[in-house]
């Protein structure tokens, strides 16, 4: 009797848990949006504060993505096609950025771009000086932001049959021709979900914004630190650039898993 | 003509052949394992050779003395690997004319697509594939490049019974047709009989022997001999029926 209680015990208690974690996980979410009415959230992002770091988000994120495509895509492809303590070496130095936390990021950055910085008197004989303009919020979005294209696309990369880029050759396909018309269109579930999770995180950039970029309405304040500036002042305007930046990330999500999918049906047909 | 001496190392094992081969299919045989694969490879460029040289159609497509190796893209060597390596995210038109961009090479994907009774599939991926067309496909891009030399990797084996016989037949006359010298690894007797071609018998890395079937039988070593083995019959057979 006890035996099957306990039993029985035992069968709940996982499914409790598991209730428990989407509850942890949800329960904010749900907050933030049934505490918004639709008024907030027009009132919200008719707000001077919000219109400008929409338009500065977007702006630096656009910016930094481009960056990422450009610099990470050859580097992911490097580092795909020559394995060796070389590439494993890069490869953890390109995770580190995910693992390390935003404030040393920033500091990191400070401490390399910033006046008295390891990089700082070399830019200010160019002219630049980067802390606390809008080039150092892409920056720091870069930093934060680029490894998981980086490591998304170098393990698509990976994933290629070495056989059909020989084939490719043996039909007098160039480097870019290969990569352009055969490894591309082959790893793109994997090159776009890693630059949509890029994208997704340089958005959401604070911490090494903060420290480095600073918080400067129109130049460096972006989404999340103007949601961070609300708070002293004004609720609405945070509520609703939240609840904005919550649907922007689940139309991320939706977007990747629709690409996804439809990735696997072609693959069948 | 092909001619190539090679010295490929690769791990614990090394392949050392000297061959010249003529325009015409030959055929390439040996046990597994004896380097078949890897010589193919070597010719196409795509495995790095320590000492020799290729000659194609008197272009030297490879020489270590004096440092030559043009990279595969410029060889115009095409290859068929043994799973056919067809792109699988374009279709079968595309496929074909991967080789021949521009609109000169779409007329001539067109014609190979025509010949190899593929037109009906021009729109379909190679995943809606059977595997004799497959084959068939992978044949026709090679070609449709306007290779110098063409490199089949054992592009029967895969093959249901009923789609080998015909394939076969295809195969054997469209190589018969072609004047470029081309190189056929099988493991099938019936495909040395139907290509009706020179053989080369290649173990450990070496050439055991080569020339016409009659040569390459009485050659010493286990695979000669089984080689005669399995070939007596469907040689027979071939001879009773006339054609195959």
């Amino acid at each position: 009797m006890r035996a099957r209680g306990l039993l029985k015990l035992g069968g709940a208690l996982p499914a409790l848990a598991a209730l428990l974690m989407v509850g942890v996980l949800a329960v904010p979410l749900v907050a933030l949006v049934l505490s918004t009415t639709p008024d907030d959230l027009l009132d919200g992002l008719r707000h001077p504060l919000a219109l400008a770091a929409l338009r500065l988000s977007l702006l630096t994120t656009t910016v930094s993505l481009a960056c990422t495509l450009l610099l990470g895509t050859p580097l992911a492809w490097w580092m795909a096609r020559h394995p060796g303590p070389l590439e494993r070496a890069v490869a953890t130095l390109v995770q580190l950025p995910i693992v390390v936390p935003p404030a040393v990021s920033g500091l990191a950055l400070l401490l390399a771009f910033g006046r008295r910085g390891l990089l700082g008197p070399l830019l200010e004989r160019a002219g630049w000086a980067l802390p606390f303009t809008t080039a150092a919020v892409v920056l720091a979005e870069l930093f934060v932001s680029a490894p998981f294209y980086v490591q998304s696309a170098a393990a698509a990369f990976r994933r290629l049959d070495e056989d059909l880029l020989w084939a490719a050759r043996s039909l007098g396909a160039g480097p870019a021709r290969r990569f352009f018309t055969v490894a591309l269109p082959l790893s793109r579930p994997g090159v776009v979900t890693g630059a949509a999770l890029g994208w997704a995180r340089a958005l959401g950039e604070f911490g090494a914004t903060l420290m480095f970029a600073g918080n400067l309405t129109g130049r460096t304040q972006t989404l999340p630190l103007a949601i961070y500036t609300a708070l002293e002042s004004d609720l609405r305007p945070a509520k609703a650039l939240s609840v904005l930046m919550v649907v922007v990330a689940l139309a991320v999500l939706l977007l990747l898993g629709r690409a996804n999918v439809s990735e696997a049906i072609r693959a069948r047909a | 003509m092909l001619e190539l001496e090679l010295d490929v190392v690769r791990g614990g094992f090394a392949l050392e052949v000297a061959l010249s081969l003529p325009a015409g299919p030959t055929v390439l045989v040996g046990p597994n394992g004896a380097g078949k694969s890897t010589l193919l490879r070597a010719i196409l460029g795509a495995v790095p050779v320590r000492r020799g040289r290729i000659v194609l159609e008197g272009i030297t497509l490879l020489d270590t003395a004096r440092g030559v190796s043009l990279p595969a893209e410029r060889r115009h060597v095409g290859w068929v690997p043994q799973d056919q390596a067809l792109f699988p995210h374009l279709s079968v038109a595309e496929n074909v004319a991967f080789g021949s961009p521009g609109a000169g090479g779409r007329v001539r994907a067109g014609a190979m697509l025509e010949q190899l009774g593929l037109t009906r599939l021009a729109t379909r991926r190679p995943g809606a594939l059977s595997g004799g067309e497959r084959q068939k496909v992978a044949l026709a891009r090679a070609l449709a490049a306007g290779p110098r030399a063409l490199l089949l990797d054992e592009p029967l084996a895969a093959l249901d019974a009923g789609t080998r016989e015909t394939t076969r037949a295809l195969l054997a006359e469209t190589l018969r047709t072609l004047a470029i010298p081309s190189l056929v690894v099988t493991h099938d007797a019936r495909d040395v009989v139907a290509l009706a071609a020179p053989l080369v018998l290649l173990e450990g890395g070496h050439v055991r022997a080569s020339g016409p079937l009659s040569v390459v039988r009485s050659a010493p070593g286990d695979f000669a001999r089984s080689l005669l083995g399995t070939m007596s019959r469907p040689l027979d057979t071939a001879a009773a029926s006339g054609n195959e």
